[in-house]
């Protein structure tokens, strides 16, 4: 009989009451407590949850990123700034769309982890500067926390003022 | 197979049928048939798989990936099993296809790419092409075989244009055929190069619009041919289907030049027939013959024009 193990892991970092809003139009659901997955405003987005403190505005654009760095959902405002439809996003990499504003590497990785530890959970919200991958002069605040049900990073992008 | 209505489809996803109509608009999925009554039909596998990507999904979009990727394995499984040469295991695949969609989506959207896959891979004169493409051709004859009687007075004559049984055109002309028998008309192939006693043939028949299928024989022998056909049972609607041609003017939508894809060509067909359509009909516009109208036809590629001028 294996021996029971004790593992170490991070806790879930504290954070606002969790909201629902529309995976696609932002928007909250009409009917908060109905079980419908999709939603009833604009029939294109998954309801989706996430801390009240990071939850979208609906004028904001965001993506939602899996722990595979894949886009798995994109914001109607998201796809008017990045110039892409959300099917021709989807199952693609969050940095063909999105990379750290600063060139260095470090930067680079310093954003995979904080997208893969948002999606898996473990981290609180962290906020950084990111461009449009393949423009330049545009930068952009992206706070990046957990969404669920499903376990999934929220990018949501806001202007720098 | 087992079809849904769109008020059961909704209830089976758990959202409205507004919900459902929109994404057919903006994602074509899914996609549903239509029933005598022109109401949507939903299949039920189609629905099954998307309410499963739901449940993991992040958005529609992926969700919608996800299903139509469950439904498409059924295409690699024919296309693994053409390639392993394995015909109990080809007709196995395509009995599983039918258990989720109608005959005509199973043919256009499992059959037919496996078959262009196999083409794409080997070459279409290869081997394993040649041994695809004849378990495909009698497959959809064997379909066509087990087809009810025609249910309609009309009859299709096709003429065959196509190189063989080794022509990627002709198995779509099988599916033309297939598809247009199950719509309950008669359909009649005759190869364009044999035209000796077909006067004895269309007086049996009598058809009532004439589709010239396949590109693989020359302008000039088709025209004979249709001017034969023309002569023995008089002025008929004649289309055009995988000719090679697009007419701008009479695009498919006019009912000249058919769709590609069978089975809404097998519709056009009988639409056109249903219309009355005839070469000198002024209101349609939709055919012309030798000597009529040559100011419109100028602009016309000279090619169409003498493959039409029956």
């Amino acid at each position: 009989m294996p021996r029971p193990l004790l593992r170490a892991v991070p806790s879930v970092p504290p954070g606002g009451p969790a909201v629902q809003f529309c995976g696609h139009c932002g928007r909250t659901p009409t009917h908060p407590e109905s079980s419908a997955r999709v939603c009833e405003r604009c029939h294109m987005g998954v309801v989706l949850s996430a801390s009240s403190d990071l939850v979208p505005g609906t004028a904001e654009p965001f993506l939602v990123v899996d722990r595979g760095l894949c886009v798995g959902a994109l914001s109607r405002s998201a796809e008017r700034l990045l110039g892409v439809i959300e099917p021709d996003a989807v199952n693609r990499q969050v940095t063909d769309f999105l990379v750290p504003a600063d060139v260095e590497r470090s930067a680079q990785d310093n954003l995979h982890a904080i997208l893969v530890s948002a999606a898996g959970g473990y981290a609180p919200i962290e906020r950084t500067v990111v461009r449009p991958a393949g423009e330049f002069g545009v930068f952009l605040e992206a706070r990046v926390g957990r969404c669920g049900p499903s376990p999934a990073a929220l990018v949501v992008l806001s202007a720098i003022d | 197979m087992r079809t849904l209505k769109t008020s059961e489809a909704a209830a089976l996803l758990n959202v409205s049928p507004n919900t459902l109509r929109a994404w057919e608009r903006r994602f074509g999925y899914p996609k549903p048939m239509r029933s005598p009554g022109k109401h949507r039909l939903y299949t039920h596998g189609e629905v099954a798989s998307l309410r499963d990507a739901l449940n993991d999904g992040l958005s529609i979009s992926s969700a919608i990936s996800r299903a139509r990727e469950s439904v498409r394995a059924d295409t690699h499984v024919l296309t693994g099993a053409l390639a392993a040469y394995d015909l109990a295991r080809a007709d196995q695949a395509m009995e599983a296809a039918l258990a989720l969609r109608s005959l005509e989506r199973a043919v256009e959207e499992i059959m037919l790419p496996s078959l262009d896959e196999v083409a794409d891979k080997h070459g279409a004169d290869s081997a394993p092409w040649a041994f695809a493409a004849s378990w495909a051709s009698e497959w959809l004859q064997r379909a066509r075989r087990l087809t009810p009687a025609p249910i309609r007075q009309d009859c299709v004559l096709i003429g065959d244009a196509t190189s063989g049984s080794g022509d990627a055109q002709s198995l779509r002309l099988r599916a033309l055929e297939l598809f247009t028998t199950r719509a309950g008309a008669r359909v009649l192939t005759l190869p364009v190069r044999r035209m000796g006693g077909l006067q004895g043939v269309l007086d049996a028949h009598g058809p009532d619009a004439v589709v010239l299928a396949g590109d693989a024989v020359s302008d000039d022998e088709v025209a004979r041919w249709a001017w034969a056909v023309r002569s023995a049972a008089g002025v008929l609607p004649v289309l055009l289907y995988h000719r090679g041609v697009r007419d701008e003017r009479h695009s498919a939508a006019a009912g000249r030049t058919l769709d590609d894809q069978p089975s809404v060509a097998g519709p056009q067909v009988l639409h056109a027939i249903e219309l009355g359509m005839r070469p000198d009909d002024a209101s349609g516009g939709q055919f012309i013959t030798a000597g009529e109208d040559r100011s419109a036809s100028q602009k016309v590629p000279q090619r169409q024009l003498r493959t039409v001028s029956a």
